[in-house]
This record gives structure tokens, sequence and C-alpha cells, in this order.
């Protein structure tokens, strides 16, 4: 009795690292997206709407969903509350978000050279930097759609396949 | 005689498993990966017969050479 109790849980824990895994794949190219989509309208604010950054920023927090939403609202909160370099708020308020997102070291390269260049430049040169982001995080969602469609299914059934195993391998 | 059933019953499983995990992995592309589960699973199963076979020489040699 007691060992099936204990061969179900091996099976429950080794299922859901699997799923656990899976669903970090599925939500990178979700993320990469909502990202691309918050940058574009950056630049519609900053073209056409001339809207100060840390305004932009708020606006963009009300818009998108977590947990871009807090990533905006804390770099917006940066910008109007704290003696801080544009460069230097964007950067803090990715370090702040990014263990929360499913996103890797590559995106967070992107955006950090893009938050260099944020706010240094008349407008023209700032929708070219953020023409240039897009560009890269449209290879980054490339990237992350192969990764998905290759190791979604894989991560599930490991997991269930290696606590079977595990159990088999305990009896 | 219930425990080599059971033992018979173990390795199965462990070869279902194992061809399973194969399969999977060898979809994916890790060919080199999978073939390191396969060996894992052939060697965990050769000591599993080893030691049985042991078993079986240590009983004849007890039963034709009179050695306990």
């Amino acid at each position: 009795m007691v060992k099936v109790i204990g061969a179900i849980l091996i099976i429950l824990a080794t299922s859901w690292i699997g799923f656990e895994a899976s669903r970090h794949l599925s939500e990178r190219p979700r993320q990469l997206r909502q990202l691309k989509s918050a940058l574009q309208s950056l630049d519609a604010e900053i073209m056409y709407g001339h809207t100060p950054l840390h305004e932009a920023a708020r606006r963009l927090s009300a818009q998108l969903s977590n947990p871009l939403a807090s990533f905006f609202s804390s770099f917006s909160n940066r910008l109007t509350e704290t003696e801080t370099t544009v460069r230097d708020a964007w950067e803090d308020s990715l370090k702040e978000i990014w263990s929360k997102t499913a996103l890797k070291q590559g995106e967070f390269e992107i955006m950090k050279q893009f938050g260099e260049t944020l706010g240094r430049h008349d407008r023209i040169s700032q929708q070219k930097q953020i023409m240039l982001a897009l560009a890269h995080l449209e290879r980054e969602v490339n990237d992350a759609h192969e990764k998905q469609a290759k190791y979604e299914r894989m991560a599930k059934s490991f997991g269930f396949l290696s606590g079977l195993l595990i159990i088999i391998l305990l009896i | 005689m219930g425990l080599e059933v059971d033992i018979i019953f173990k390795i199965a499983g462990v070869g279902i498993v194992v061809a399973f995990l194969h399969t999977i992995l060898d979809q994916v592309g890790k060919k080199e990966y999978a073939q390191w589960v396969t060996l894992f699973g052939f060697i965990y199963i050769l000591f599993m017969v080893a030691s049985i076979v042991d078993n079986l020489f240590q009983k004849i040699k007890s039963v034709f050479l009179f050695q306990g």
C-alpha cells in the first residue's frame, strides 16, 4: 500500500516537472509577441503622440498584461520618482522582472541594448532603434517557435516516462 | 518461482520504458542521448541477469560438488 502511494507520488512529481517545462516552452513565444507589440505601441506613442517616456510607459503598462505590465509600470515609477537615467531605470526594471518571465538571455541583451539608446536621439533615430530591436526580437520569436515545436511534446512524455522508469527500478 | 516471474516483468517494464525514451529522443534529434539511455538500460538489465545466473551456478555447484 505504501509502495503504491510512493509510486503515485513519484509519477505525479515527474509528470508535473515535464508539464511545467513544456508550459515554459509555450510561454516564451507568447511573451515575445507581447514584447514586440509593446515596442510597436511605444513607437506609436513616440512618433505620433509625442508622449514623454514615463507617460508612454504608464500607458503601455495599462494596455499589456503581466509580467510586461509590471515591467513598464516599474520603469515609469523609477523615471518619475527617483533621480536616475533612463538607461539605469530601464536596466533595473528589466532585472527586477526578468526572473518572472519565460524569456532567455538573448532577449535580455536585446532589450538592454535597446534601453541604452532610449531617450538619447531624435524621433527618427529612435524609430530606427525600435525597428532594429523589433527585427532582433523577430529572430528570437522564430527561434522560440522552432524550440516549442521540437521540445514541447518531448518534455511532457519525458517527464512521465522517467517517472515510470524510476518506479520500475525502485520496486 | 514467484521471484523469477517478478524479475521477468521488471525486465520487460524497463525494456518498454527505455524503448519509448529512445524513440522520443530519436524523434527530437538527440541521437546520442537516446543511445546512452539504451546503453544504461541494457547494462542495468545485464547486471540483474548476471546475478540470477550466478545464483543458478551456485545452486548447481552445491548439488553436484556437494559444497555448502
